[in-house]
């Protein structure tokens, strides 16, 4: 592939001339072969992980609360931490799939099934904080506003209770996207395949589907309607995560850039931890013709600026905090970088701020290597983000004799290890048994695949 | 053997312009029940099969609307009607708190209803028996063929004219798709024994787990572990007492609330000499006093405690206590009566409390001192 | 041989009644400016102030339109790019604006009044950004860099039309580069000072991003409505269709919800909150006249583009642009 880009041309989407019947060929062979060493391999680090997690978390029931390291004035701990860090995530899946789709960057079929496929994962991964962290997750039932024996509502004036609509609309919606777009894809698998039982899975989960070109054009349709709700759904789950903490008058928290700085760092969190998905994927599947370089260097681009806009904000914040003339405000924001938790704000600042700007260089942003690993640490770094402001500013709020220092429990550990664990097992689970390109889509924009005359 | 029932006849094309001119013709010559079947869709067929744009957007924005207003109205009863709760001191009907959850229902109630609408209404999915599932033809044009087929059904359906338009827009294959006479019903598929038995089944499921949750499994370990706590409540029985009694009487010597113990019960020299009246004449305490002996003593000894009462006749009268002898009575004494009763007169401790007795005390040695009055009290 | 006779554009002259009434009308507005300076100097300064930002945002705004149409390497948006680099010339006249706000500055903003700050424990906190000639240097600044991007960007796309060389876009492209993140800082700093510093008591970490979707939304509504009319005129490049309408329509859809979603946001949090420092902003703009104002925004920045642009044809159609 040569240096110079020449703009007269449009680069190809689809490499290796496959045709269209070797795209069918290449996606749903993982599906029919039995799965290799590496996988099995895999498939047991990140069941181990998943296991520490639900002992993790059967100690927690057992015991109680009390096994986390939350504290006074530390009240919010890992659990918040993590369910920030999993819906954060699954931003960057909606956003592939849904916001690309509306600007018509065609780059995205290859690899908009698995990332939708990510955000579903990462979205029941984050769903699970909330439930374990009420203590008891079997009464979560009163969190919906149905008729119950007490006679009590929700409070909708609670930014928690916001959280619990937006995260159940934002999976719902995105399960019926994912789902709609796998419609077509069940139904090649249904007539490709050998074995009655899977014909009939196949069968009932596409629901008959006959490629009508009559229900095409209603499909096509619902398909941008839904991305067009997508799209504002994406960015006001994180919003709404974000007014967790912007609603609280504490110093550090309230902060107008909240929302959009908290669905930048989503975006930027998710699209490092997709690419270091889909970099490993891309490799055991032989996918290099369909999420080709160019596609991956694209999305190194959008890290390095949703990054940037996580640096603007954190200038922003911290030069208003200097402007506002308010010594607590001042204070918090010198505590961060200086106090106690200094050392999780200089891993932040390094991880989110200072390597990803390598990929201001073209030959980094196209080397698998070196852009595996700034991925992640972007992850590591806005794992650490959330850490360092939920707890550093409740460690170290108004009164001095309020403060403590919060230490995180091996059962924290245990159950965020676990909730990688539980992500990773449900990645590796669809990559064998569903298709993680769509092959309609990507079928779609082959060469040779729309007629020559037309309006386009 | 049954005569198979011929379906349709169909034509696969191998490229996406073959495709185009081709649904180009048929719709031109006026074929109204056929159809273009893709493995992807292709640009420009809408317009071709003229189809116009999709109303599904329609159906999103009505059931966007609905959600929007609906939540809004919801979170207006619930918060301002039904049960307002002051919190954080923001008014109950708090609108900028609401349109996070509005803008959220909005989108899901537009995302859930249109896909619903578009599978089960427009598509009239899940459709499992269709002529054309499992055919060759199917199976091409999920891979990489392009697929036209007119239906017997049309107006203009005439076998040799077909034959000759599909060769002359240069088809690679053309197939006779009949029904498979197992699946052909003229039942609607919501009345399919197999469909009811589905609804069934989900019917039993539902109610079953449901009951099984919420009155079995949420009494069972460790879920009842803070509705049952070690605390006694009422009625409830112990363990810890021989009789198995949570509840227990009260131990000797328990006073309620409001009294003071009466110990001169059949002495009432006793309490003459030893209980003197706490309350002072005050105007507040007289009224008491009248209002009670109005209401309790009146009956039997008239309101001048002359003993002229309206029971006069039905009930024996008792002595005026207006005599040297109740007016030489200490209060005590009077008490005494009250507590216990005397001769005809039953205990009032009953009916007036500790105060109130003393009170209506008062008042008689008002009404006393009245109708006997000293010179010395004129002046 | 020049790009434009490839593509059969023909250069079509503009009628002499345009500079006419460009002139007159331009007359007009001087002696308007000039008479309401001598009446009321204050309230004419504030106007300015409004009308300053209002030129900001079109030249600025513009400027990053175009870094980041090459950044994406959008190929549908180069017919306009030209009305684009034009609007962005707007930055050139900045300084003329800015002058009658220099005469006018110590009745408009507080903090630039010594006697006050010294009394005030949060003003002289902030005096160290807030005083006099910082703030003049900083405006040099943005001036500078606003200007030399404009010349960068302007040249070598002249340049490429002259000689059809493709390194003059990849030279662009770079300078996009490098311009978005000054852009996101100048543009920032240049609301906080102009704006927010109105109300030196006041604070909020979003105004930058505010002023931005404010910006973005006002240079894309002037690109959409020239483009509509030259090209209903018959002046720009015949080969304009449904789908570069689509583009704007769309476009501007996208920043109206954007814009709105950054003003909810902000209001939202504030009014939660309910701390006095920072609801004092929301209340002034809530009595007395003000309220038809904030209502009126609403409306018409909000309610009503996104009635309009909402359905798929709507954002095609060049009447609804307009």
């Amino acid at each position: 592939m040569s240096n110079i880009v020449d703009y007269t041309i449009e680069p190809q989407l689809v490499e290796g001339n496959l045709s269209r019947r070797e795209i069918d060929e290449l996606i749903s062979t993982p599906l029919n072969t039995k799965p290799t060493k590496g996988y099995y391999i895999g498939l047991s680090i990140t069941l181990t992980m998943l296991l520490m997690g639900v002992i993790g978390v059967g100690l927690s029931f057992y015991y109680g609360v009390g096994m986390w390291g939350n504290n006074n004035p530390v009240g919010w701990g890992f659990p918040i931490v993590n369910f920030v860090f999993w819906v954060g995530i699954g931003h960057a899946g909606t956003l592939i799939s849904a916001i690309l789709f509306l600007l018509r960057q065609r780059w995205r079929n290859g690899i908009a099934r698995f990332a939708e496929g990510m955000t579903i994962f990462a979205v029941m991964t984050a769903g699970l904080f909330p439930l374990i962290h009420v203590g008891r997750p079997w009464l979560a039932g009163y969190l919906f506003p149905y008729p119950n024996q007490h006679s009590l509502w929700p409070n909708f004036n609670s930014p928690l209770l916001w959280d619990v609509f937006a995260v159940s609309t934002y999976f719902t919606v995105s399960f019926i996207f994912w789902y709609v777009g796998l419609i077509p894809d069940f139904a090649i698998l249904r007539d490709r395949t050998k074995s009655k039982i899977k014909k009939t899975i196949y069968s009932i989960t596409s629901l008959g589907w006959r490629n009508s070109n009559r229900h095409w054009q209603h499909y096509e349709m619902v398909y941008l309607v839904l991305a067009g709700f997508a799209t504002p759904l994406v960015l006001s789950v994180h919003t709404i995560v974000s007014f967790d903490f912007a609603v609280a008058i504490l110093p550090g928290w309230h902060s107008t850039i909240f929302p959009p700085y908290f669905v930048a760092g989503a975006v930027f969190s998710g699209f490092a931890m997709v690419q270091n998905v889909l970099v490993i994927i891309r490799k055991i599947f032989h996918y290099e013709h369909i999420i080709t370089l160019d596609t991956l260097e694209k999305m190194n681009k959008v890290i390095i600026l949703t990054g940037s806009m996580v640096g603007y904000a954190y200038l922003m914040e911290f030069f208003i905090a200097w402007y506002s003339g308010n010594p607590i405000e001042q204070f918090t924001f010198v505590n961060r970088a200086f106090g106690p938790y200094a050392w999780a704000y200089w891993i932040m600042v390094s991880c989110n701020v200072i390597f990803p700007q390598l990929f201001w260089f073209k030959k980094i942003r196209r080397s698998i290597p070196i852009m595996f690993v700034i991925a992640v640490f972007v992850n590591v770094g806005m794992w650490f983000e959330r850490y360092v402001i939920t707890v550093s500013s409740l460690a170290n709020d108004y009164l001095p004799s309020s403060w403590g220092y919060f230490t995180p429990t091996l059962t924290d550990l245990a159950i965020l290890i676990g909730s990688f664990g539980f992500f990773f097992t449900f990645v590796l689970l669809f990559a064998k048994t569903m298709p993680v390109v769509s092959m309609v889509e990507v079928k779609s924009i082959t060469s040779g695949a729309q007629p020559s005359h037309g309006d386009h | 053997m049954k005569e198979k029932i011929l379906y349709s006849y169909s034509a696969l094309f191998d490229s996406p312009d073959k495709i185009i001119h081709a649904a180009n013709v048929v719709q031109e010559k006026g074929y109204k029940k056929y159809d273009i079947h893709t493995p992807y869709p292709i640009h420009g067929m809408d317009s071709t099969m003229k189809l116009g744009t999709s109303k599904m957007a329609y159906v999103a924005l009505v059931f966007g609307l609905l959600g929007t207003f609906g939540s809004l109205f919801m979170m207006y009863w619930m918060g301002s009607i039904d049960y307002p709760v002051i919190v954080g001191g923001k008014p109950f009907f708090s609108f900028p708190a609401y349109v996070p959850i509005m803008f959220e229902l909005t989108v899901l109630s537009a995302a859930v209803m249109t896909v619903v609408s578009m599978l089960f209404v427009f598509f009239k999915l899940p459709n499992l028996s269709h002529p054309l599932h499992d055919t060759e033809y199917m199976k091409s044009v999920t891979a990489d063929k392009y697929g036209v087929t007119i239906e017997v059904s049309d107006e203009q359906y005439d076998e040799e004219e077909i034959s000759k338009l599909y060769a002359e827009l240069g088809a690679i294959k053309t197939f006779h798709i009949y029904y498979d006479n197992e699946e052909i019903s003229t039942k609607h598929i919501a009345m399919q024994p197999k469909f009811l038995g589905f609804l069934l089944f989900i019917f039993i499921f539902v109610a079953g787990s449901t009951y099984f949750t919420l009155n079995k499994f949420m009494f069972m370990q460790p879920y009842n572990w803070m509705r049952e706590q070690s605390k006694l409540t009422a009625q409830e029985g112990s363990t810890f007492f021989a009789d198995g009694f949570g509840m227990r009487m009260p131990v000797k010597g328990t006073v309620a609330r409001g009294t003071m113990p009466y110990l001169f019960k059949g002495k009432p020299e006793l309490a003459a000499t030893t209980l003197h009246n706490p309350l002072l004449p005050t105007k507040m305490n007289l009224e008491l006093g009248r209002k009670k002996f109005n209401i309790y003593c009146s009956p039997c000894h008239g309101y001048f405690a002359k003993g002229k009462s309206r029971l006069h006749g039905q009930f024996p009268n008792p002595p005026s206590l207006h005599s040297v002898k109740v007016r030489n009575w200490p209060d005590g004494r009077i008490y005494a009566v009250i507590m216990d009763g005397q001769n005809v007169m039953p205990s009032y401790a009953s009916q007036l409390d500790y105060n109130e007795r003393w009170a209506v005390i008062l008042y008689i040695r008002t009404l006393q001192r009245s109708l006997n009055a000293k010179e010395s009290d004129l002046k | 041989m020049s790009i434009s006779s490839n593509i059969g554009y023909e250069k079509k002259g503009i009628p002499a009644s345009f500079y006419k009434v460009g002139i007159s009308l331009f007359v007009v507005g001087l002696v308007i400016v000039v008479f309401g300076y001598f009446s009321n100097p204050v309230r004419s300064a504030f106007n300015n102030v409004v009308l300053l930002m209002l030129l900001v945002s079109v030249g600025v705004g513009s400027l990053f339109l175009i870094a980041v149409e090459y950044l994406a390497g959008a190929v549908w948006s180069t017919p306009f790019r030209r009305i684009f680099e034009f609007l962005a010339s707007t930055v050139l006249i900045l300084p003329l604006v800015f002058i009658p706000i220099y005469f006018n500055m110590h009745n408009i903003f507080h903090w630039m009044h010594q006697t006050e700050v010294v009394k005030d424990t949060v003003l002289s906190s902030k005096s160290g950004y807030l005083n006099q000639p910082f703030f003049l240097i900083r405006w040099v600044i943005y001036y500078v860099i606003w200007s030399a991007f404009y010349f960068l960007f302007t040249g070598n796309s002249k340049k490429q039309d002259n000689t059809g060389d493709q390194s003059y876009t990849r030279k662009n492209v770079r300078i996009a580069a490098a311009f978005i993140p000054i852009f996101a800082l100048t543009i920032s700093f240049a609301a906080i000072d102009m704006i927010m510093s109105l109300e030196p008591h006041w604070f909020s970490t979003i105004f930058g991003v505010y002023y931005f979707s404010g910006t973005v939304l006002t240079a894309l509504s002037a690109g959409t409505f020239l483009v509509v009319y030259l090209s209903k005129k018959g002046y720009l490049f015949n080969g304009i269709n449904q789908d570069h309408y689509y583009s704007f329509g769309a476009l501007l859809f996208a920043f109206i919800n954007f814009w709105a979603y950054i003003a909810f946001s902000q209001y939202l949090l504030i009014w939660y909150g309910n701390l006095p420092e920072e609801t004092s902003w929301y209340l002034h703009r809530w009595h007395g006249t003000w309220i038809y104002f904030s209502i009126f925004l609403l409306i018409v920045h909000f309610l009503i583009p996104y009635a309009f642009l909402l359905s798929q044809p709507a954002k095609m159609n060049p009447k609804r642009l307009n």
